[in-house]
């Protein structure tokens, strides 16, 4: 149950991931899947928003680079992802800024159902205002 | 809206500030579990600290052992927020605001401001919230203004305690570089010519370094 005592040396590998300047998820990226729909990695191939890239609460089109052998997705389809996490900063409606560990991607179909039924770590609010609030249901915690 | 509390510097981050950053193990309690739990702001080492009470979730860790009941229990998830990009540029740069002068961490560390007071108590973080009652709001805007002026008080009382032993500190090291450095303001010879001008002889103790052996020098 005991801890070792807050510091920042447990904060290192975070930082390690802030240092880097972090943009749009654009064609390439490679987003963690955090749902349990199968897949463990897809490639963005498609932003459904915006010219630069797709950010924090955008739907993408992806490819599916890495698969659990029998999940409902399989390595190398054309699937729909909901961004529920980007590191580069996103501003809210009352003007402060939100950022995240990592990239990742919640599963969706076209009608923009989750894919899964279970949605890992936490996810932003906004999601309620792009109309996915199935995903926000499932959510650990919301940010 | 809340006003959170800056996690480098601890100063008020009004809605519209900042940035948060969201770690990816961030996770809070249920509702349920929230009933059961009291947050803290440990000023002393300006951590929220959960007070938990029979239940085994959780949570943020108090390291400073001021108070009694910071039992370290385990280590949560976080979201940190900082007021404006110095703050945050700070924690990218892995800087422990414990040891940052101009941090309310570090300044509440070493004695600077005031670490105890009942004045905080008003500025607990609670999670359940208030039904809008007219009388109890004007109660509440009365009281700040008689809240805040109390605490100015105890902080200007904690300050001019933490000067007291300077005066006489100061004027004391002012007498000795009066007496050592005069002939930065009047040149020596002037002095010697004018016994007026001199100040009366002070006496300094010095300490003698003892005499040292000429030894040779080594080669």
């Amino acid at each position: 149950m005991l801890s070792p005592p807050v510091d920042m040396a447990c904060l290192n590998v975070w930082f390690k991931i802030l240092q880097q300047q972090r943009t749009f998820i654009q064609m390439r990226t490679i987003l963690k899947v955090v749902d349990n729909s199968g897949a463990k990695k897809v490639m963005c191939i498609q932003s459904l928003k915006g010219k630069k890239g797709a950010r924090l609460g955008d739907t993408i089109v992806a490819s599916v680079k890495e698969a659990m052998p029998n999940g409902k997705v399989k390595k190398g389809k054309v699937v729909y992802g909901v961004v529920v996490r980007a590191a580069m900063q996103r501003g809210r409606c009352d003007g402060s800024e939100v950022k995240f560990d990592d990239n990742a991607v919640v599963l969706v179909d076209k009608q923009g159902q989750p894919i899964g039924t279970r949605v890992f770590g936490p996810v932003p609010h906004e999601l309620r205002k792009k109309k996915h609030v199935k995903i926000l249901t499932l959510a650990e915690h919301i940010a | 809206m809340r006003l959170e509390k800056c996690w480098f510097c601890s100063s008020t981050v009004y809605p519209g500030h900042g940035i948060q950053f969201v770690r990816n193990d961030a996770k809070i309690p249920n509702d349920t579990d929230l009933d059961m739990i009291e947050f803290e702001f440990c000023y002393a080492c300006c951590l929220i600290v959960f007070v938990v009470e029979n239940c085994s979730i959780i949570v943020f860790v108090c390291v400073c052992n001021v108070k009694d009941e910071c039992n370290v229990l385990s280590l949560a998830g976080y979201v940190f927020r900082f007021c404006r990009s110095k703050c945050h540029k700070n924690f990218k740069m892995k800087r422990n605001p414990r040891k940052v002068k101009w941090t309310k961490a570090y300044r509440r560390l070493n004695g600077k401001d005031m670490t105890q007071d009942s004045t905080f108590e008003f500025e607990r973080k609670r999670n359940r919230p208030e039904r809008y009652d007219r009388n109890l709001a004007e109660n509440t805007l009365k009281a700040i203004k008689k809240i805040d002026k109390i605490r100015v008080a105890r902080e200007e009382r904690h300050h001019s305690q933490r000067m007291s032993g300077n005066r006489s500190k100061d004027s004391k090291e002012a007498a000795v570089e009066l007496e050592q450095s005069i002939h930065m303001i009047k040149a020596p010879l002037v002095l010697a010519q004018d016994k007026s001008r001199t100040l009366p002889k002070l006496q300094v103790k010095v300490s003698q370094p003892q005499a040292e052996k000429n030894q040779p020098m080594e080669e």
